[in-house]
């Protein structure tokens, strides 16, 4: 088997290309790429307010420092991840040979699509369209 | 247990018996003894008294010497009494002071030894091995090292201090033994504490269930930390993380574009319920729709589209081949996409080849392969399930084809069939799905004798639907010539010499047999674009027939029935697969038509034009080379050009779809081929005659 000329150009650029597509869907906020077992960012895309109320993780990472829109995203990776699981979870306890494939969750201003896998889980946030 | 302790009144009394005896052999050994014989001799001694009497003895000269560590083991004791049972513990505080006061006035000697003994001996051993297994918690186990570890240094003075004055043995033990009772109380209260804590944890967590637990885990551990810098990069650039983002971004492409808003709400609003009107055409019926623009910014870029197919299994792919892009020369020359209704951004799958790809198809037969020829003349097979490079290709040798592979197929059975390639030398080689190495057979056709030269070079092959050993090819003079792979009777392999049909004045460019799939056969009408501006309707003459009407050996020569002038030159025609008249051609001025011959042969019912795409697509570039109908709806078209764009259009109910395919509408067509046979028949026949 050749290399794939898709992959020969630098893995990034596809990765970034792919990631830059999404994000440059009308609608589309945000999008995040978060490691599944350790709920760490890996890539994250856009910005988010970050929500208020809740409370807000005080890290001693310079995301609090660079800006409140990494916070947003932060707050949403970890609020999905943890929803993720509970999902996961769920879908387990129904058939336990089961598995989550993906989540779609509409909000009124948001809707949240996430594609989780056993090793990463991309989250895109765009705006509803108006129904 | 009235019957253990008797037992162990027995056994003690023997052991006093045993002890008073050697007591006085070994007193002086003793001391040392003890001191030498560790806890590890106490250990290895206990299971060893349990299995013989020989090592009874043994033991009793240890316990003789080490009376100091029985409070030790007492520590331990209450332990395995405890949890072999809440009553046993309550008889055995019972037992021990009963032993210890009915046993020590009958021994003067070592009567402190004899209270320890009893309690340490009898109660540690017929326990332990069965019922130690089950009745243990792990947590119980755990605490009882940790009550021996903390009791025996704190016992330690206190029972050499007893050792030293054997004759006020009597008070201090019995003190001694209290406070052993004492402690022992006060151990067992703590486990019993410890182990109902235990239970009730374990209690609660059975209650609680499991989702408290992992929440509490989840927040606790949400972001384990931040990756560094080196650690994103590796993991941004494995491969596991590519599959995932492109099988994911793809995932969620689809979702967004999907542009039916499932919650919409058509109570709320009324304004986005109606369809816009086409209300120039006025008949909505007849409406071509452009539905979707498939086009990539990094692949499709100044390439030209040779083929285009869509995919028999899923209706919502289509494929498109194209040539190479000649400004950038590292990419490479041949390319497939794979297109999806469903995702407008990008191509689902893209597969290359060393040189222009001038024809593809979707097998038939299985749903992830693709045929394909180039102009090297390799014929290729890619698999959807492979990454881009195809999974087979033919040698560049002489064995197959040395000239550019402009059509090919794939016919037969589910079981049993081949790719067919037809090169612009004559060559047609039919191949095993399963080995490119070589042609399993090979075909030369050339022109029957009439003509000046032998050469044939065809443009294009088509087989019909029911025969996979007969086809017609297209030639660049504008003959057409049927073909038979195989002998058979009256006709060689090769070209059929006794007929062929004329009447296209330039190079044919696509020819296309009606997918006969209504209730009358209509699989013998074929339709043929050319170079020469006109798309011409033909009824071919059934290989059976042709080998008993060629008797005179003169070729026949076959005129079209129905002849279709157009204004620009036609690249492409195709029949649609559900509605008997129908069929779209498109031109080199860059237009889509759909005709209807039951409607009109003269005008097309409709007419399109794909929108112009942001950036591309000057006058020069406007022509379209290929269209495909999606065959199990019959619903939508799609056409391509030079601009490399693929665009799909989407046609009115009158000109597709399957529910409104009406059985007239198959007579219609028949009799309608019938008159116009007749006609030109006639006419011809008034030739000859003058």
């Amino acid at each position: 088997m050749q290399v794939n000329p898709l992959k020969s150009d630098g893995t990034t650029t596809v990765l970034e290309e792919h990631l830059q597509r999404l994000g440059s869907k009308s609608g589309v906020v945000a999008t995040v790429v978060v490691d599944t077992p350790t709920g760490a960012i890996i890539k994250s895309q856009g910005e988010l307010p970050p929500s208020h109320g809740s409370r807000t993780r005080i890290g001693a990472d310079e995301e609090t420092a660079s800006g409140t829109q990494s916070e947003g995203i932060e707050e949403l990776a970890s609020m999905v991840w943890n929803f993720v699981k509970t999902a996961g979870g769920l879908v387990q306890g129904l058939d336990s040979e089961d598995e989550l494939k993906l989540l779609r969750l509409r909000t009124k201003k948001y809707e949240l699509v996430i594609v989780p896998d056993p090793k990463f889980l991309l989250i895109v946030v765009h705006n509803t369209p108006a129904a | 247990m009235q019957q253990r302790r008797d037992e162990i009144l027995a056994k003690k009394a023997k052991l006093a018996e045993l002890k008073r005896q050697r007591e006085l052999r070994s007193r002086d050994a003793s001391a040392s003894r003890a001191s030498i014989g560790g806890p590890s001799d106490l250990a290895t001694a206990i299971p060893a008294r349990a299995e013989n009497r020989a090592a009874l003895d043994s033991l009793v000269n240890d316990i003789l010497g080490s009376g100091k560590r029985s409070p030790a083991r007492k520590g331990s004791r209450p332990n395995s009494v405890l949890s072999a049972g809440e009553l046993s513990v309550e008889t055995s505080d019972l037992a021990s002071p009963s032993n210890g006061q009915t046993v020590p006035p009958s021994l003067s000697i070592s009567t402190q030894t004899l209270s320890t003994v009893p309690l340490s001996t009898v109660y540690e051993f017929p326990p332990s091995p069965v019922k130690e297994v089950f009745s243990y918690s792990k947590g119980v186990q755990t605490t009882e090292d940790w009550a021996t570890q903390t009791s025996g240094p704190r016992t330690y003075p206190d029972s050499e201090d007893d050792d030293e004055p054997p004759a006020t043995a009597t008070s201090p033990s019995k003190r001694l033994s209290r406070r052993e009772r004492d402690r022992e109380e006060e151990l067992r209260q703590n486990l019993r504490k410890e182990i109902e804590e235990e239970l009730k944890a374990a209690r609660d967590l059975v209650a609680d269930g499991i989702l408290q637990h992992s929440s509490d885990e989840a927040t606790a551990n949400f972001p384990a930390r931040t990756l560094t810098s080196e650690e994103l990069k590796a993991v941004t650039s494995s491969d596991d993380f590519m599959d995932f983002v492109e099988r994911s971004s793809k995932v969620i492409e689809r979702a967004l574009d999907q542009e039916y808003d499932i919650l919409a709400d058509y109570a709320l609003s009324g304004a986005n319920g109606i369809e816009d009107d086409d209300v120039e055409f006025g008949n909505r019926r007849r409406r071509v729709k452009e539905v979707a623009q498939f086009y990539d910014e990094r692949w499709s870029k100044k390439r030209m589209i040779s083929a285009i197919d869509f995919s028999p299994k899923f209706p919502e792919l289509v494929l498109a081949a194209y040539t190479k892009n000649p400004s950038a020369p590292h990419d490479p020359d041949g390319l497939v996409q794979v297109w999806n209704m469903h995702l407008h951004d990008r191509p689902e799958f893209v597969f290359h080849a060393q040189s222009d790809v001038t024809a593809a198809k979707f097998s038939p037969f299985h749903p992830n392969l693709i045929a394909g020829g180039a102009y090297s003349g390799q014929v290729m097979l890619w698999d959807t399930r492979a990454k881009s490079s195809p999974v087979q290709k033919t040698p560049l040798t002489g064995s197959g084809h040395t000239h550019p592979v402009y059509s090919v197929d794939i016919v037969g059975t589910q079981n049993a069939n081949n790719i067919i390639s037809c090169s612009t030398d004559g060559v047609v080689c039919g191949w095993t799905v399963d080995m490119l190495a070589q042609p399993q057979e090979l075909l030369t056709l050339t022109t029957p004798p009439p003509a000046k030269t032998e050469d044939l070079s065809p443009t294009c092959m088509a087989f019909p639907q029911t025969d996979p050993t007969y086809f017609l090819v297209g030639s660049e003079e504008g003959t057409i010539f049927p073909c038979h792979r195989y002998d058979r009777a009256g006709a060689k392999a090769g070209v059929d010499q006794r007929v062929s049909y004329r009447g296209h004045a330039a190079p044919v460019m696509s020819m296309n047999f009606h997918p006969a799939r209504g209730p009358i056969d209509l699989g013998d009408l074929v339709l043929t674009s050319s170079l020469d501006w006109s798309v011409k309707l033909w009824k071919v003459r059934a290989p059976a027939a042709t080998s008993t009407t060629g008797i005179t050996g003169e070729t026949q020569s076959v005129t079209p029935v129905l002849d279709f002038t157009r204004e620009d030159v036609v690249y492409d025609a195709a029949w649609s697969p559900v509605k008997p008249g129908v069929f779209s051609l498109v031109d080199g001025a860059g237009s889509l038509e759909i005709w209807d011959i039951t409607v009109d042969t003269e005008v097309p019912i409709a007419k399109a034009q794909p929108s112009v795409r942001k950036g591309g697509r000057n006058l020069m570039s406007k022509s379209l080379n290929r269209v495909a109908w999606e065959e199990t709806e019959g619903k939508r078209v799609a056409v391509g050009g030079i601009d490399g764009t693929v665009t799909v259009f989407e046609v009115g109910p009158d000109l597709g779809g399957k529910e409104s395919a009406r059985n007239e509408e198959w007579a219609n067509v028949k009799k309608l081929i019938a008159r116009l046979e007749a006609s030109t028949n006639g006419s011809t026949n008034g030739l000859n005659a003058v």
